[in-house]
């Protein structure tokens, strides 16, 4: 009697589970020109890791930088997704000044962002001021 | 017995946990991940987000390198809203001033205005007293101008709402009347209720 019950319910339980799950799961294809014209700046990154389960789910592949005609710093991140669901997560940029002084600025913001599974991609940000030198992103998962 | 002993048990429980779910009065920082998150309406995080993203376009742009007095110097015309909120645009556009000023490539001016009266009516006053004692113009014209709008879409399907919230800027050189820069900065919130956090 009890094997009857719990059957149907553990069928019904299984699909629920995997439709569940299924729609969860999201990857991504691309295409780019394989001979490249442009040639990135890249920059030897130094990493600080506090949330080991976010690293390890959108990983940092590269940091390049580039200085604008205008004299800005422009920074360029390429993230990948090494899971099969979507990511969501956040991120912020910090400025230093040649003293490496924090550049306190009007518009800072926390950026929401979101990655999907096997996704890479990037996010850029550009300094204030000109004076900025140096710089550091800080990323942080999301709780919704 | 056990009816009384189960009552008893959820006015225990259920006062605890209602009260559990309730937070305290506490600071966030400004437009950070702890920031509330309305669907229907902008947040400040928002108008943080399009103010730096239009920024740094307009300064990468490089149209303000090119005035030939450098820092350029910015008038700030209309800014429409046409979102379902009454919302004060100087919490974009005044954010976009203080990073401009702060980058050193343009300054805005408090004296120009359309319509009311000016920014800093004071200054305008004593601008207008030097202008007629010294018989010549003292004030430097605006090199641009900065308009713009911003745009809600609205759309629901079933319980789960979506709101676009679209910020539109133009830079216009006077003497031309052309748009010499142009930025919009999207953002796209959705959900079945507001949130507390990203």
């Amino acid at each position: 009697m009890k094997t009857r019950i719990f059957l149907p319910l553990a069928a019904v339980g299984l699909t629920a589970g995997l439709i569940a799950v299924s729609g969860c799961k999201t990857s991504m294809n691309s295409v780019e020109n394989a001979q490249k014209t442009g040639q990135r700046q890249m920059v030897t990154d130094q990493r600080v890791i506090t949330d080991r389960s976010l690293a390890k789910k959108v990983s940092i592949v590269g940091v390049n930088q580039v200085i604008t005609p205008g004299g800005f710093l422009k920074v360029q991140i390429e993230l990948l997704n090494t899971t099969r669901s979507p990511q969501s997560f956040s991120y912020k940029f910090e400025w230093f000044d040649a003293n490496g002084m924090l550049l306190n600025s009007a518009a800072m913001p926390t950026y929401p962002d979101e990655i999907q599974g096997g996704e890479d991609k990037f996010i850029t940000g550009q300094s204030p001021t000109p004076a900025s030198k140096d710089f550091r992103v800080k990323f942080i998962a999301n709780i919704n | 017995m056990k009816k009384n002993l189960l009552l008893s048990l959820a006015a225990t429980v259920l006062p605890l946990a209602i009260g559990g779910c309730a937070t305290k009065a506490h600071y966030v920082q400004t437009g950070g991940n702890q920031s509330i998150v309305s669907i229907g309406a902008i947040n400040i995080q928002d108008y943080t987000q399009a103010a730096s993203t239009m920024t740094s376009e307009l300064l990468a742009s490089g149209v303000l390198d090119k005035v030939p007095n450098p820092p350029a110097i910015l008038a700030i015309s209309r800014i429409i809203n046409n979102t379902g909120q009454q919302i004060d645009t100087d919490l974009l556009t005044k954010k976009i001033r203080v990073a401009l000023l702060q980058s050193g490539k343009a300054l805005t001016t408090t004296t120009f205005t359309i319509g009311g009266p000016a920014e800093d009516p004071m200054a305008q006053a004593l601008q207008q007293q030097n202008q007629a004692r010294l018989n010549q113009m003292t004030a430097r014209t605006p090199d641009f101008t900065l308009s713009g709008k911003i745009i809600q879409t609205a759309v629901k399907e079933g319980s789960t709402s979506q709101s676009t919230f679209s910020f539109q800027l133009s830079l216009t050189d006077p003497n031309s009347g052309l748009a010499v820069w142009e930025g919009e900065k999207e953002i796209t919130k959705q959900g079945g209720r507001g949130s507390v956090g990203f």
